[in-house]
């Protein structure tokens, strides 16, 4: 960073009257429909008419995968309600801007024509209702929802959309076919560079249309899967730095959201340590494979690793370069939620945390240093109030 | 640093190498196209017979699709964990500041024992300054 881009960077941080300083930038916020049923006028014929498919979750978590303080009195889905969403996650949490991944799964539709309607919907209602009627305060960010399986269509939605000030980045699952590096894959990729918008890859394996959550097979309990799908984000991350993704198209950023960060260095370690011994069969790299992490990737900390001793997750994220790759997300409003003010190691010095809670977002994102403070906002823009 | 005859050129074809013992240190000699390359017999990871890997070329690529073979017969991979090292500097592929020790070699005319010219003449030797 040059010195006048600092001290622009530090005048940023005083902030002007009427504006607060951003301290936290939640890149993991997921918007729900009031139920499947709303998203029928999204969506053309025959799918209007036709069932809407819903996640089929064959390992059940906790209250149904939600915050049970999240529901609103409406009886509506947790995340539906942008009055309770932001009580919760503005007012009670402190988060100054909420990066929103619809949790749609659509890619475990199995009919791709289907799944490619589902994504369109899911954009257009995030148009609608989160990045329009429900935007005036301008604390929402957007992410493209594709069904990343089929490759045309995923590039056309991209087209489709790409050009909507609210979307910042483009949304897929961590379940595939074949994994994220094979060339299949790089149109969307491409696309994405072109556009300057980052991948992010979020969960959804054993969800619908997939293969096995695990290479063994499938597991019996919850608490197993639970633990060990960030398998499916260490295939993706190693296929997508093996197959020369970040030297093919060097704008692609990647942000691997929900799948846990403390295995990465020591995956790193084992990568490029096989790196050293068959370089000759991936020559188009031109650095170590860990060494695109800093330029491509990046990760969100929610479920964040908990050690009896949690001084020990320091030395992980020194590890890791979480001071440059590492993202805060909470999750809302899903049973695992991460408090900001809780979910970090309370050794954590402050300028790490300051990268980790909203600098590398804000970067990443292009989000201002301030944001204008909720009483100087015209009432057409004030945060929604419960009734 | 002595000098160390270590055979005749013509004994060690293009392709081949000679492993010597100097001073307990083993070193490999290798003939790249009719140039002479002496090597230390160790990789500096692990401390493997560097000399006894397969002598082989290696890969480039601008564009994952593509990938062209090159300077075939200039690479050594080690016979444990399969770095490659350049037989005419020492230094290894995933980062030249990697480096396996390399000797001097010359080519000098056979002498006797006597110091004179053998009866064939034009006779070369590999000599290794180690």
């Amino acid at each position: 960073m040059s010195e006048a881009t600092a001290k622009t960077e530090e005048r940023g941080r005083v902030p002007r009257p009427g504006e607060v300083p951003v301290t936290v930038v939640d890149c993991d916020v997921h918007p729900y429909p009031e139920s499947p049923e709303m998203l029928r006028e999204y969506l053309p014929e025959p799918w209007r008419s036709a069932n809407i498919p819903t996640r089929r979750d064959i390992y059940l978590s906790p209250n149904q995968g939600q915050r049970r303080d999240a529901r609103p009195d409406t009886g509506g889905h947790p995340g539906s309600d942008p009055a309770l969403l932001e009580r919760q996650l503005f007012e009670e949490a402190g988060v100054d801007y909420a990066i929103l991944l619809p949790f749609g799964s659509v890619g475990s539709v199995p009919d791709y024509r289907h799944g490619a309607a589902l994504a369109t919907a899911y954009n257009d209602w995030q148009i609608d209702l989160w990045l329009g009627k429900w935007n005036g305060h301008g604390r929402y960010r957007g992410s493209i929802v594709v069904y990343e399986h089929d490759t045309e269509a995923a590039v056309r939605e991209i087209e489709r959309v790409a050009e909507h000030p609210g979307f910042v980045q483009v949304l897929v699952g961590t379940s595939s076919f074949e994994p994220f590096g094979k060339h299949r894959y790089h149109p969307i990729w491409e696309a994405c560079a072109r556009h300057g918008l980052p991948v992010a890859m979020h969960l959804n394996s054993a969800l619908g249309a997939a293969l096995p959550p695990t290479p063994c097979g499938y597991p019996s309990l919850f608490i197993e899967w639970h633990t060990l799908y960030c398998m499916n984000y260490m295939t993706q991350l190693v296929s997508m730095l093996c197959e020369g993704v970040f030297e093919k198209f060097p704008d692609l950023k990647m942000v691997f959201v929900e799948g846990g960060s403390a295995w990465l260095a020591p995956l790193m370690w084992r990568l490029d340590k096989d790196w050293r011994s068959v370089r000759w069969s991936v020559p188009w790299l031109k650095r170590p494979p860990s060494g695109y992490l800093r330029d491509h990737v990046r990760f969100t900390t929610q479920p964040i690793e908990e050690p009896a001793d949690r001084r020990q997750l320091l030395t992980l994220f020194e590890m890791m370069d979480a001071e440059h790759i590492l993202m805060f997300a909470t999750d809302y409003p899903h049973w695992d939620f991460d408090d900001p003010g809780r979910a970090l190691p309370p050794q954590l010095p402050a300028e790490l945390r300051r990268r980790i809670m909203s600098e590398n977002a804000r970067e990443l994102y292009s989000l201002p240093a301030t944001r204008p403070s909720v009483s100087d906002l015209k009432p057409s823009e004030q945060p929604h109030r419960l009734s | 640093m002595g000098r160390t005859v270590v055979a005749r050129a013509s004994e060690i074809p293009p392709g081949g190498c000679r492993l010597i013992l100097v001073n307990g240190e083993g070193i490999g000699v290798f003939n790249v196209a009719g140039n002479f390359y002496a090597v230390r017999n160790a990789c500096p990871h692990q401390g493997g017979p560097l000399c006894l890997g397969e002598v082989t070329g290696t890969t480039q690529s601008d564009d994952p699709a593509e990938v062209r073979w090159v300077r075939a017969g200039e690479i050594v991979r080690c016979p444990w964990h399969n770095w490659e090292f350049d037989i005419l500097t020492g230094r290894a592929l995933f980062n030249p500041n990697r480096r396996v020790k390399t000797y001097p070699v010359t080519l000098e005319a056979e002498q006797g024992e006597d110091g004179s010219r053998p009866s064939d003449g034009d006779a070369l030797v590999v000599v290794v300054e180690a």
